[in-house]
């Protein structure tokens, strides 16, 4: 068993305790928006009005197709604009938020659609013999029972939404990567020795200890619920 | 708002991006150049490695998973960020280039490994009787049975791979590799051509990303099984 060296535990402790929540809340935020936005999309994407499907599917294909990091920088660097009455200026951690959802939102929004899709029309038959509109047979009959299916590819998107929050660092939001680095930067200019491999490893060991057991967890999801 | 765009694709200036469109050419040679050695590489890992892992080769397969779980359970940035500032460390001198093809194959590598495994395991146990009983070793089953129709199911998920290794690149920014999100992205910082710029960009990898798609579908429809497996 090697001795922790002196160094270690004061660059290990920062990291964990100002990078990790950062990364958490970024990972939290993106999640939460992409799922909501891409239920609705992926819902409505299985109306049969084709202009409709036409905008959903563009907007599933652009954010798909872009590389997220190019996403993140361009809303970084967006001069401010005006919404209405409110002048907006993201800063670094919207826009990795932003960033991350457009593309979180175009995954779920395909998962969604092909859920949607795979519940038998006869559930929607029984719903509307119910009485229940379009939104009353989604919001409570179909979208339920896709949300069963939707479950393991939403934990893998929770994995891989985790791992891009350090797309963030990029723009220089303090997550994990980003405090890593600068603790890194810091033992460089003191002492001249970085010690990249033990920080950089940590920072790899701290995202492994959080994905691999959601990774399992997706699995273990699949083969019983699909 | 409305006001805003106006004013924004009024001020939206195409000769710009002709100005700069031999910086921009580099910046896409240096992309493409990662990205062919990331693709090339991570077939012939995948291909080995999902071999491999689909046999169940003792001590490779299961080299094999380990590799697979943790490149796929950590974020690509921090592994090339760990290989360009460990290697060095480890007495190993690197250049951005190096860590740039390396990186990205061995990321793509694992996410192939897997494409194969799976594609590979999808051959009916029937078939590979079959091989055997036309008294095929098992290395002549796997060339002329496993292969051709694993190989066939793998293919569309491993394009999907290839498009990955593809966007990814666009993360060597933070080594400062001069691919084309590098380059684009410092030619705006430098001149604040923020929408000519990103332009560039989404052009370039909406173009090549949709014609892989594309390519999928058709080799979908081309190479399916002429017999339902």
């Amino acid at each position: 068993m090697p001795e922790i060296p002196d160094w270690f535990r004061p660059v290990a402790e920062y990291m964990l305790r100002e990078g990790l929540p950062e990364t958490l809340k970024i990972a939290a935020v993106a999640v939460t928006a992409s799922t909501l936005i891409g239920l609705v999309l992926g819902t409505l994407m299985t109306i049969n009005f084709l202009p409709l499907r036409s905008v959903i599917r563009l907007y599933i294909e652009v954010w798909r197709g872009i590389p997220i990091l190019v996403t993140v920088l361009f809303i970084y660097w967006l001069p401010a604009f005006e919404l209405g009455p409110f002048r907006v200026q993201m800063n670094a951690y919207a826009s990795a938020a932003v960033g991350l959802t457009l593309w979180g939102s175009a995954q779920v929004a395909e998962a969604t659609r092909g859920a949607v899709r795979s519940i038998p029309k006869e559930q929607h038959e029984a719903a509307a013999a119910l009485g229940l509109g379009w939104i009353g047979r989604h919001v409570f009959v179909i979208v339920p029972q896709a949300l069963r299916r939707l479950l393991p590819p939403m934990v893998g998107l929770l994995v891989n939404i985790i791992q891009n929050t350090t797309i963030a660092f990029v723009i220089g939001v303090s997550e994990l990567l980003e405090t890593g680095n600068r603790q890194f930067e810091n033992l460089t200019l003191q002492t001249g020795n970085g010690h990249p491999f033990t920080i950089f490893g940590f920072v790899l060991v701290v995202f492994f200890i959080i994905s691999f057991p959601l990774t399992l967890l997706a699995r273990y999801l699949e083969r019983r619920l699909v | 708002m409305f006001h805003t765009r106006v004013e924004i694709l009024a001020a939206f200036d195409t000769a710009f991006i002709w100005e700069n469109r031999e910086e921009l050419w580099e910046g896409f040679k240096n992309t493409m150049k990662a990205a062919a050695i990331g693709v090339a590489g991570s077939f012939v890992i995948g291909l080995l490695m999902g071999a491999a892992r689909a046999q169940r080769i003792p001590v490779i397969s299961q080299i094999g998973g380990a590799y697979v779980e943790v490149i796929r359970n950590t974020p690509i940035l921090v592994q090339i960020i760990f290989l360009f500032y460990g290697l060095p460390q480890l007495g190993y001198r690197v250049d951005a280039f190096t860590v740039a093809w390396l990186s990205i194959t061995i990321w793509g590598g694992a996410f192939n490994t897997e494409n194969f495994r799976a594609g590979f395991e999808a051959v009916p146990t029937r078939l590979r009787e079959a091989g055997y009983a036309l008294g095929f070793s098992p290395l002549q089953t796997f060339v002329n049975v496993t292969l051709p129709i694993g190989g066939r199911i793998a293919l569309p998920s491993s394009i999907n791979t290839y498009i990955s290794v593809l966007k990814n690149t666009s993360l060597l920014i933070a080594i400062t590799y001069p691919e084309l999100t590098t380059v684009a992205n410092g030619i705006q910082a430098n001149t604040f051509k923020t929408f000519e710029m990103f332009a560039v960009l989404a052009v370039v990898y909406l173009a090549v990303v949709w014609t892989l798609s594309a390519l999928i579908r058709l080799l979908e429809a081309r190479l399916a099984l002429p017999e339902r497996v």
